[in-house]
């Protein structure tokens, strides 16, 4: 390129912007940084700074922490879920308002079911700090309740409503008769029928490895005081004779009701 | 082809230093601006591409500066910096006169715009029996707004938006199970009781009629019997099935759904004598009612759950009073005072089904 | 201009053709599902039933059809194009080009098999199985090099405007593709992301904002770049505004992602940083879309005769258009109310078929005309393809404007006894009618799309009548 230095003509803008759209390799490297920069911004601190829920794996959670309004703090196992703290030991023995936990086999094999079927396109679960939000669906939604939705479901569209504290809020028969044929309970929906669902068996095999999977997340996975072996191992166990349709129940109700909110408390700071 | 390779002259094929060589002389260049001064910047590609050496507008370039110097004002304001110094963020300066934003606060905000206007009214509720919320005039109205959407988020998926049940329709594509999945809420027949106090109840208590199946108790053909009495007494022709009525006074029909079969309110039963059917009033439905029951245990059995709310915890009890008002205020609620004649009830019911009675 | 050139140039423009080809029938196709989901969504009967063809699994079809069928299709067709006659160069490699065409096409196959089936990673435009992920990798790649290296050796001076945008595309879309689909298999067909809630979200929503800015829009900026002034004969209007448009977009767009998030569970400073970059977007895109139209000066007049250039222009007015209303929903209290509704969707398809869709079909006659060095079998049906596609988009985008403007209203909207006045299911029967029109106009713009494959089948089997020879030479 030594023969432009020569015959150089008027530059319009600055010369290090010529020398860029003369080279190649600049043009390149320029791009590459200057699309880099937004991203990296944005994204990294969400990985080490507090209200994000990223957890330690130990109980911690780089430094997030609610108070109550008395200004303390409220302990992060009432939050998320702590087995070694809490009096309920294992997923059997937890209730909600003992903090967010992982899901159950059944529960995980209905959240695939989910995915599958694309509910997330016309569902959200993502409850936004808003009087009338509160009043249609409850309390806003914070970051721990979806630490452990590895492929998160928050969704961009509610053709239906949210659903982040679906759970117990219909019975489980209303569900399958909903879910089946929603036009049967609810005239003027558009929800396609799920029927089908009634009669496809779990996957066993896949949602056990499911299960496994979560355990090794470089991010948030589900301990292995949660997920043991031998809850691993019994998954099949659980999912015998049960349906997609019982699966995708058991994750509906056990949506957003894992926390115990007060009224009036901050969880977002 | 000739569009494969390059057909023209231009600054394609040329070496760069020709090229701009061509390009600086100017009288490659076609497009020499008409009014003059403007030129492009001398570089051409294939053929024919080039740009001027425009100024963008003064406009434009006003309003980048701004934009670049918006966003360091926005950012200074409102909470912007992914920096948390001993867990706590900046918050920002604010904007002038409401101060720091963070969307918890927005929310606290409207919120108490809210609770403003509602709190007389709470207020009130809280101390007031239903029947005393249905006399008040404007609190019943207050009644009515509020109950609207807790209706429909708590109740319409069983009773159907504003009460009018949810038939299962059927369609061409699949068969399924008829009948209504919850009983119809805006018209005057009652399995427990349309006064506000009885529909309270229901609510506050939830609700789970029981019927025996039969299919061990009785024979088919007696089940066939009964329901064709059954379907006959809806029809106004009851004494027409001598067969069935026998079944129906000798089984244990009578101790649910009375001797005259307009059902026990305590109980929930149905009142078997009108056209109002709670599951499937075909033939084929009845059997089925009677074979399995409801609620009976059986694997076919019917269900009719209602749930318990206050065990639920979904609502509180100011809530279970304005939707026990509200549901009283479809139309079908009973008044206090007047106990339903047996010929009363219904009346909408017997309207239709009088004309069908006379045809036959 | 004359040919007086010693040495001319051959092209690769085999390549061209096939993509040129398998875009238009992927408009047609991609669209063709859009006007299916939207019937769905107004009459749910049409679900039929059948798993394979109900709206969660057909609307990710939908969405993989138009953006990388036929966005990819008319992205590679007209950047192979682009670079070769900006360059004076043959491709750098013809073979890994077709090497591009067969792999990008195999993953179209691909996503019509595996999204009716079910397989999906349930992230929005990044739903294909983790195994097509890999695959998507490495022919983007094929085509990056090639097309980076093409501009290597190229034999002007300067690199053309349009390939900044490209290279911009092309460099976005590898950083978001890899980082968005680092999942966890847990069988052939099931992956789970290895990044949950908050840090997921802000990842895809990274990719979603991304791979509109730099895919959708960046990329088609190349395009307009090119045709506009080849089609309007008239140069770029400034060139200073290309650079500035070009450097401003590249850094700010990146940021826009957290706009997606506002209010959620993320902290507060996110939405804010994407909020406050979304709004001073708008100048640089406005400029991009003040330099198309621009170069239009002198030369408005061709507008009567020229039907392509129609396309070019009302592009370029969408383009304004979509990244106005983009922005105002980014502020905090509009996306309060737009986010979750139909208005989101509007904005969308302001985009899509204004904008996007536009530019392409412009772009694709352009080619057609070249590629296959004749006239257009009909240029009145250009010109009813152009009115039709504009008829069919405003109907589809005033319906979504109006029905998602109505539900953020009915879902917020408060009495005077402080209660919310409508129920959720009043809001789903009051989008019916809207639901509806979208369908109708959607129907109204795919027909358009059947007129130009009629068209340039047309075209195509013409050129070839005329010369007695396959339209398709061998291969340069
Ligand atoms: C085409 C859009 C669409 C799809 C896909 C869809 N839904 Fe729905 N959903 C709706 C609409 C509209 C409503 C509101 C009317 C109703 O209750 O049916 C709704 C309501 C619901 C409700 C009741 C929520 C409430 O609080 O009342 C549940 C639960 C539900 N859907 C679950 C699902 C599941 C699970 C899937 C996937 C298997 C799914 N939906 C797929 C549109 C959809
Ligand atoms: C899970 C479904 C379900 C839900 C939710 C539900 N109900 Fe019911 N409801 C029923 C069933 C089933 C019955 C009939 C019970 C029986 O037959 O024993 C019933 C009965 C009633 C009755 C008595 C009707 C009569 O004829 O006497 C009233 C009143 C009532 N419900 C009101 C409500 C209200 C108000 C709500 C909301 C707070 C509600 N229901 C929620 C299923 C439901
Ligand atoms: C243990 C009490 C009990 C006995 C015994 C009983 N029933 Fe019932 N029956 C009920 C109740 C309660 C209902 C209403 C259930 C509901 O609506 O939730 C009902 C409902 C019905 C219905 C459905 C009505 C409708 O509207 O769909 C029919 C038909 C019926 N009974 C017939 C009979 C006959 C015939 C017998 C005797 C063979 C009988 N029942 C014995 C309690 C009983
Ligand atoms: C005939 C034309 C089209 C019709 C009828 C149509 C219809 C639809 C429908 C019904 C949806 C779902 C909206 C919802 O969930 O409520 C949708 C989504 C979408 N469509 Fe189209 N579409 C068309 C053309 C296009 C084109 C050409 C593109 C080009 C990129 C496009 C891009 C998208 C995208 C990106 C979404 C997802 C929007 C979101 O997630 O908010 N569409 N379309
Ligand atoms: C400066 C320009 C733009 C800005 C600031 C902008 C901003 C936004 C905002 C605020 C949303 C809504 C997010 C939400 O509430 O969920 C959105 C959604 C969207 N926009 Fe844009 N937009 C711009 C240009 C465009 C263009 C030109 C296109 C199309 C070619 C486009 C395509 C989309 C798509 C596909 C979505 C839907 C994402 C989803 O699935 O939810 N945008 N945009
Ligand atoms: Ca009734
Ligand atoms: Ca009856
Ligand atoms: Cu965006």
């Amino acid at each position: 390129m030594s023969e432009n230095s020569e015959h150089h003509d008027h530059i319009y803008s600055t010369k290090l912007q010529d020398k860029i759209e003369r080279n190649t390799l600049l043009m390149f490297v320029f791009t590459a940084i200057a699309v880099a920069v937004g991203g990296i911004v944005e994204i990294v601190p969400l990985f080490y700074l507090p209200n994000t829920a990223m957890s330690g794996g130990d109980g911690t959670f780089n430094g997030t922490s609610h108070k109550d309004l008395q200004g303390n703090a409220i302990p992060m196992d009432k939050i998320v879920w702590n087995p070694t703290t809490s009096a309920h030991k294992t997923l059997a023995d937890w209730l909600p308002g003992d903090g967010v936990r992982p899901y159950t086999a059944l529960e995980t094999a209905g959240r695939y079911v989910y995915i599958r079927e694309g509910c997330f396109l016309c569902h959200s679960q993502m409850i936004r700090p808003f009087r009338d939000e509160k009043d249609r669906y409850g309390h806003y939604s914070i970051a721990e309740e979806s630490m452990y939705d590895h492929t998160y479901q928050w969704g961009s569209k509610r053709t239906g409503p949210d659903i982040a504290r679906l759970g117990g809020k219909y019975s489980d028969e209303w569900h399958r008769k909903h879910l089946k044929y929603p036009r049967d309970v609810v005239p003027e929906s558009v929800m396609p029928n799920f029927f089908f669902l009634d009669k496809a068996p779990v996957d066993a095999e896949k949602t056990r490895k499911t299960l496994e999977v979560m355990t090794k997340m470089p991010f948030n996975p589900v301990p292995k005081t949660i997920y043991t072996d031998a809850y691993i191992a019994g998954a099949a166990e659980e999912l015998k004779g049960k349906t997609e349709m019982d699966a995708v129940i058991a994750y509906l109700q056990s949506l957003g009701n894992h926390v115990k909110f007060e009224e009036g408390v901050n969880y977002r700071d | 082809m000739s569009e494969d390779q390059n057909p023209s002259g231009g600054g394609q094929g040329q070496s760069r230093a020709q090229h701009i060589a061509s390009a600086e002389s100017g009288n490659r260049n076609p497009y020499q601006n008409p009014d003059g001064g403007i030129t492009t910047t001398g570089h051409l590609w294939d053929d024919d591409l080039a740009d001027f050496v425009n100024q963008p507008p003064k406009w434009w370039m006003l309003g980048l500066t701004a934009s670049a110097l918006w966003v360091v004002i926005y950012w200074t304001m409102y909470p912007a910096i992914p920096l948390a110094i001993n867990g706590t963020f900046f918050k920002g300066v604010g904007l002038p006169g409401t101060g720091q934003w963070t969307a918890i606060k927005e929310l606290a905000e409207d919120q108490a715009v809210l609770d403003a206007v509602r709190k007389p009214y709470e207020d009130k509720l809280k101390t007031m029996t239903p029947a005393a919320i249905l006399a008040d005039e404007e609190l019943s109205k207050y009644v009515e707004r509020s109950g609207k959407v807790l209706f429909s988020d708590n109740c319409g998926g069983c009773h159907g938006q504003n009460g009018v049940g949810t038939e299962q329709v059927g369609t061409k594509f699949a068969v399924r199970e008829q009948g209504l999945m919850a009983p119809r809420l805006n018209d005057d027949d009652w399995l427990y009781g349309g006064k506000v106090d009885n529909i309270h109840e229901t609510i506050a208590g939830g609700r789970q009629g029981m019927m025996t199946a039969h299919k061990d108790t009785l024979s088919a053909q007696q089940i066939d019997d009964v329901a064709k009495y059954v379907l006959a007494m809806s029809e106004g022709r009851g004494d027409s099935e001598a067969a069935g009525k026998k079944v129906f006074a000798e089984s244990d029909c009578t101790a649910c759904h009375g001797a005259d079969a307009k059902g026990i309110q305590a109980m929930g039963s149905a009142n078997l004598t009108d056209k109002v059917w709670r599951f499937d009033g075909s033939l084929e439905g009845i059997k089925q009612t009677i074979t399995y029951g409801v609620n009976s245990g059986d694997a076919n059995a019917r269900v009719a759950i209602m749930p318990n709310f206050t065990a639920a915890g979904k609502l509180s009890a100011v809530e279970m009073k304005k939707l026990a008002v509200y549901v009283y205020k479809f139309g079908g609620g009973q008044k206090e005072e007047a106990a339903p004649a047996p010929a009363a009830v219904a009346p909408a019911v017997e309207a239709v089904s009088a004309p069908v009675a006379e045809a036959k | 201009m004359e040919a007086t050139q010693a040495t001319p140039v051959k092209y690769d423009m085999d390549v061209v053709r096939w993509f040129t080809i398998a875009a238009v029938i992927y408009a047609v196709v991609g669209t063709l599902i859009g006007v299916y989901v939207a019937s769905e969504l107004a009459f749910p009967f049409l679900n039929f039933d059948i798993p394979e063809i109900t709206f969660g699994r057909l609307r990710p079809l939908h969405t993989n059809a138009v953006i990388f069928a036929f966005g990819g299709c008319v992205l590679m067709a007209t950047g192979f194009y682009i670079v070769q006659r900006t360059g004076a160069t043959k491709l750098w490699s013809n073979t890994m080009a077709w090497f591009t065409f067969w792999g990008w096409n195999l993953i179209i196959v691909l996503a019509v098999i595996t999204l009716p089936l079910g397989l999906s990673q349930g992230k929005e435009y990044a739903e294909l199985p983790w195994w097509v992920d890999i695959m998507i990798a490495v022919v983007w790649l094929s085509y990056g090099l090639n097309y980076i290296m093409t501009i290597g050796i190229r034999k002007t001076s300067h690199i053309y405007v349009s390939n900044w945008f490209t290279m911009g595309m092309i460099v976005m879309i590898t950083y978001l593709h890899v980082v968005n689909s680092l999942a966890i298999p847990v069988d052939w067909a099931t992956s789970y992301s290895i990044y949950s809630g908050v840090q997921d979200a802000m990842i895809q929503w990274w990719w979603g904002h991304n791979a509109v800015g730099f895919y959708l829009t960046g990329g088609f900026l190349g395009i307009m770049y090119y045709f506009i002034p080849k089609q309007s004969g008239r140069p770029v209007f400034s060139y200073r505004l290309s650079v500035l448009h070009f450097w401003t977009l590249t850094f700010g767009y990146v940021w826009l992602g957290a706009h997606h998030l506002q209010y959620t569970a993320l902290p507060d400073w996110t939405g804010s940083l994407g909020a406050a970059v979304s709004l001073a977007m708008i100048i640089p895109s406005w400029g991009g879309a003040m330099n198309g139209m621009m170069t239009l000066s002198g030369a408005w007049d061709k507008l009567r005769t020229d039907y392509i250039l129609r396309f070019l222009v009302t592009a370029m007015a969408f383009y304004a258009m979509s990244t106005f209303d983009g922005p105002v929903m980014a502020i905090k209290s509009v996306n309060a109310l737009s986010h979750y509704t139909d208005w989101t969707v509007g904005h969308v398809h302001a985009g899509a078929l204004g904008w996007m869709s536009m530019i392409s079909f412009g772009a694709l006659y352009h080619m057609v005309k070249k590629l296959w060095n004749t006239e257009m079998y009909s240029d009145r049906l250009v010109n009813v393809h152009f009115w039709v596609a504009l008829i069919g988009a405003v109907t589809y985008i005033v319906a979504m404007w109006v029905s998602g403007i109505m539900q953020g209203l009915m879902w917020r909207d408060y009495d005077e006894f402080g209660t919310l006045t409508y129920t959720f299911v009043e809001s789903v029967s009051a989008m019916h009618p809207y639901y509806v029109m979208r369908a109708v106009g959607g129907a109204i713009f795919n027909l358009g799309a059947w007129i130009m494959l009629f068209n340039v089948v047309m075209t195509v089997r013409q050129a070839s009548a005329v010369r007695g020879v396959n339209a398709v030479p061998a291969k340069a």
